[in-house]
């Protein structure tokens, strides 16, 4: 499969990221590439430019501001697996790092990649000639979401292992665009809407993350299931951290956006954590997600596996 | 619009000159301007394995790599590991241990344990499974493919080169 045809700009600070994304608003930032390029081969993705960060400066490096840890966005996800620090203080993280595809993902996928990446979609993510048989779907430029059977809608699913280990560690995201740099929460990343999943403006781009200090003093924990333990994007995700006096709930494979349980959340706070306590609570965790089939595993599967990973995940904090 | 431009790839020690537009992937660089088909293309989305080089020391993906983004960096390929009529301990082990069948996926799981052992020079059998998890064979059941690299990591530790 050949990559259609495109421009390729490697800038070496943030300014010239952000003058080429302006330039171009179609223009799509590569990072390791493992996301993007694989479906700009399926010609579902097809920016006649991109802008790679491989050059940029400051942008790479895992270091402490103050007392918050910072990390680049174009930091790849083994240097995040093999960092002992982070994995004392967010065991989490570095668990969602270590199960994402494989050893070879993991050395050219970045972090930013990793939360950046697209949605899934068993009619999204296929080979062109695959899609020809049947009209394109709204995600992919047509008219029909194929999967719920309505017009101008889409479903697809975020299924980045990352992004629920970091919604639980509290930590926000550094957003370099045309006003300057700015810093939101990660949840505020996600527009929810699958056709286009990122809330990113006009020549905006993630440069790093930062998590809080106080996201150490609790305990983190990561649960993947998926097909392969390999190399597959999980089926369903879940990431729970556990303070003195909260508990916090995410999951990822289960809706347009990575989702923190707010409901769950709430039933657990102030419980004292039995198993019974966990196995009645597990029982509503999927009710925090709008669960479609964008996989060929079907929703009732995935709500059962959203509850039977929380628990295993809160035994392990 | 995609210009076309030269550019000069390291690859096993010698310098490539190598007209291409950026959309062509080193896999594609690798087989098809420099001749070298030892990488193979398997699935060509990343899924396989089967094109994994080294560059820079980090066993990638060749089918996910721009060719215009590996410029200026150390590329190795499964042609650059023998020497002087010599096969790499890797290699060797491989051959002895019976982990070739059809031997489409070899050069890349011998990539592949390559810069693993260059970096974990004393793994486990359960290290090893999980480095070479990315790669796929359809024949040998994996099996003796562990049992290569461990053979290959004993030799390495014994001095082989």
């Amino acid at each position: 499969m050949r990559l259609p045809i495109f421009i390729h700009r490697q800038p070496r600070d943030f300014a010239g990221v952000v003058s080429v994304l302006t330039e171009d608003p179609a223009a799509k930032v590569l990072a390791g590439g493992t996301d993007l390029l694989v479906n700009m081969k399926h010609r579902v993705e097809m920016p006649g430019m991109l802008v790679s960060l491989k050059k940029v400066a400051d942008i790479r490096g895992i270091g402490m501001e103050g007392d918050a840890t910072v990390i680049g966005a174009a930091t790849t996800l083994k240097e995040i697996r093999n960092h002992s620090e982070l994995e004392r203080k967010y065991p989490a993280l570095v668990q969602a790092a270590r199960s994402v595809g494989s050893y070879r993902h993991q050395a050219m996928g970045t972090l930013g990649g990793n939360l950046c990446q697209n949605t899934r979609c068993r009619f999204f993510n296929q080979s062109w000639q695959w899609r020809q048989a049947r009209s394109l779907c709204y995600k992919a430029g047509g008219e029909d979401c194929h999967v719920i059977g309505k017009k101008q809608t889409c479903f697809s699913t975020y299924s980045g292992d990352v992004a629920p280990a970091l919604l639980v560690l509290d930590a926000s995201v550094r957003i370099m665009g045309p006003g300057g740099l700015r810093e939101a929460p990660l949840a505020a990343l996600y527009s929810g809407e699958g056709r286009a999943p990122l809330t990113l403006g006009s020549g905006e781009f993630v440069t790093a993350v930062v998590i809080p200090r106080t996201a150490a003093r609790g305990r983190s924990c990561y649960e993947k299931f998926s097909l392969r333990g390999s190399i597959d994007f999980p089926i369903v995700g879940a990431a729970v951290w556990r303070g003195d006096d909260a508990v916090r709930v995410a999951f990822t494979g289960v809706d347009r956006a990575p989702v923190r349980a707010a409901a769950l959340e709430a039933a657990l706070a102030g419980k004292r954590l039995t198993d019974a306590a966990l196995k009645e609570c597990a029982t509503v965790a999927h009710k925090a997600a709008k669960i479609a089939r964008t996989s060929v595993h079907p929703v009732s599967f995935k709500r059962e596996l959203m509850g039977a990973l929380f628990a295993k995940a809160m035994r392990e904090v | 619009m995609g210009k076309k431009s030269v550019l000069e790839l390291k690859i096993n020690g010698d310098t490539y000159e190598i007209a291409c537009t950026p959309n062509t992937t080193l896999l594609e660089a690798l087989r098809e301007k420099a001749l070298l088909t030892g990488t193979k293309r398997g699935c060509d989305a990343g899924a396989c394995g089967a094109c994994t080089v080294i560059v820079d020391g980090e066993a990638v993906l060749a089918c996910l790599t721009l060719a215009v983004e590996a410029e200026g960096c150390d590329i190795r390929t499964i042609e650059g590991l023998a020497g002087n009529g010599k096969l790499s301990p890797v290699q060797e082990a491989f051959v002895e241990q019976g982990a070739i069948q059809c031997g489409f996926c070899s050069p890349g799981f011998i990539m592949s344990a390559t810069a693993m052992l260059a970096e974990h020079p004393n793994p486990d059998r359960e290290e090893i499974q999980r480095h070479l998890a990315g790669n796929l064979c359809r024949c040998t059941g994996y099996a003796k493919i562990v049992a290569a690299v461990e053979d290959a990591a004993a030799r390495i530790r014994g001095g082989a080169r």
